[in-house]
């Protein structure tokens, strides 16, 4: 299994706004992705997802993946309905005024160390 | 008799019957009404019609009514120089009303009997109280038959009948509904939880689920989900209602799909569903017929039979 990184080190690393947090504070792997299809086809668990989405379905996929959280980038405005759900869900909700790519370039080296 | 109004207090099934007896005229009726007392005249009545844009006005002694003043009075008034003198002189005195603790069926045979396209409303001390349109009553309808429908929903879900041994649930999912798409996978999910499943297990049973259910959101005119578990698999069975699918086979690709940009900017509709969902399933089976709707079955045994794959 991979690595603990904790939550609370990424905020810091990409600047991030906590707008819940949830019931796990780490992560361990990251999954990046505008196609919710696609989330839906990784194998990795208790991952951090990386969208510019910001729509319910979005914390609905993270659910369906068991994701522990989730980070909204381009610093999108996030929608009260999709609060709700992550609050509902217990998965955290973070945001970036990164954009996607930079987001993932500033979160890589954290992921680096292989299981 | 013909049926002017949509409902009909006849030929409808008993779940409208039971509304539109339950539901009283008062529920429907609007209260604040303009009207005119004894003293007004005619001029009066048509400079209350022209400021309020209304094309009745019912004429009140103290609280009864006593006539009501229609556009053709007014008409008729100018038409023959009266608009100046009373209104009590050249209003309509012989009106059907209603009273506001009949039940709502009374009124719509009303509707259905005379032409007038709304009616007085008074109590049973006869004293005036609302006025009713066939419009307040198409909108209190449709408020309850929403919370009729809901409960007759829920209803079915719980009647199914189960097999030993077995939990069955049923969900309906709207066409266009993606605040609440992913409702019943999350439902999935829990029960799967409870039933102690493996969490991969639970995840490729969410993956298949959630992506049927999106599927029957974007793509069809409405269906239902259900879910059988028992202690050997979980059987996730998606049903629409149409339209269906032209070519089957061609579905089954991934990359292949027909949604438009809106739906693609929801982060869906790139032609994942279909193959995430077979990708996840130990057995998959899907039947379509244009005009009839589609229907897939995917199946997930709680315990991997073989490891060929």
């Amino acid at each position: 299994m991979r690595d603990k990184i904790f939550i609370s080190d990424i905020v810091k690393k990409v600047d991030a706004m906590m707008l819940y947090q949830g019931e796990q504070d780490y992560v361990r792997w990251v999954v990046s992705s505008g196609l919710m299809s696609d989330v839906l086809t990784t194998e990795e668990t208790e991952i951090l997802l990386v969208s510019s989405l910001s729509t319910t379905q979005v914390v609905r996929t993270a659910d369906m993946v068991g994701a522990n959280a989730i980070l909204l980038c381009c610093g999108k405005p996030v929608m009260m309905d999709t609060m709700k759900l992550a609050e509902e869900l217990g998965i955290t909700l973070l945001s970036t005024a990164y954009p996607v790519f930079e987001t993932c370039m500033l979160l890589s080296p954290m992921f680096q160390k292989e299981k | 008799m013909p049926d002017r109004f949509p409902i009909s207090t006849e030929k409808s099934p008993n779940a409208i019957m039971e509304v539109i007896l339950r539901l009283k005229i008062k529920d429907a009726m609007v209260t604040k009404v303009i009207t005119a007392d004894r003293n007004a005249t005619m001029r009066d009545i048509q400079n209350l019609m022209k400021d309020n844009k209304i094309s009745g006005v019912p004429v009140l002694d103290s609280c009864r009514l006593i006539g009501m003043v229609s556009v053709n009075d007014i008409i008729h008034a100018l038409d023959k120089g009266h608009i100046e003198e009373p209104a009590i002189d050249h209003m309509t005195k012989s009106l059907v009303v209603l009273e506001d603790d009949m039940p709502l069926s009374f009124a719509i045979s009303y509707f259905d009997k005379y032409s007038y396209r709304r009616f007085p409303v008074i109590d049973k001390n006869r004293k005036f109280t609302g006025m009713l349109s066939s419009r307040d009553v198409l909108s209190v309808m449709l408020q309850e038959l929403n919370k009729e429908i809901k409960e007759l929903e829920e209803k079915i879900v719980n009647e199914r009948d189960e097999l030993p041994n077995q939990i069955a649930r049923d969900f309906f999912i709207k066409k266009f509904d993606f605040e609440n798409a992913g409702k019943s996978s999350f439902e999935l999910k829990k029960l799967l939880k409870e039933k102690n499943v493996s969490s991969a297990v639970i995840r490729r049973a969410s993956v298949a689920s959630y992506e049927l259910e999106i599927n029957i959101a974007i793509h069809s005119e409405g269906g239902r989900i259900v879910y059988l578990v028992d202690d050997e698999k979980i059987e996730i069975i998606a049903n629409d209602t149409g339209p269906g699918i032209e070519n089957v086979d061609r579905v089954v690709e991934e990359g292949y799909s027909t949604a438009n940009e809106w739906i693609r900017s929801l982060g869906f509709g790139a032609g994942m569903g279909i193959p995430n969902t077979k990708r996840v399933s130990d057995e998959f089976e899907i039947t379509s017929e244009i005009g009839k709707g589609t229907s897939v079955k995917s199946v997930i045994y709680l315990e991997k039979k073989n490891e060929s794959e």
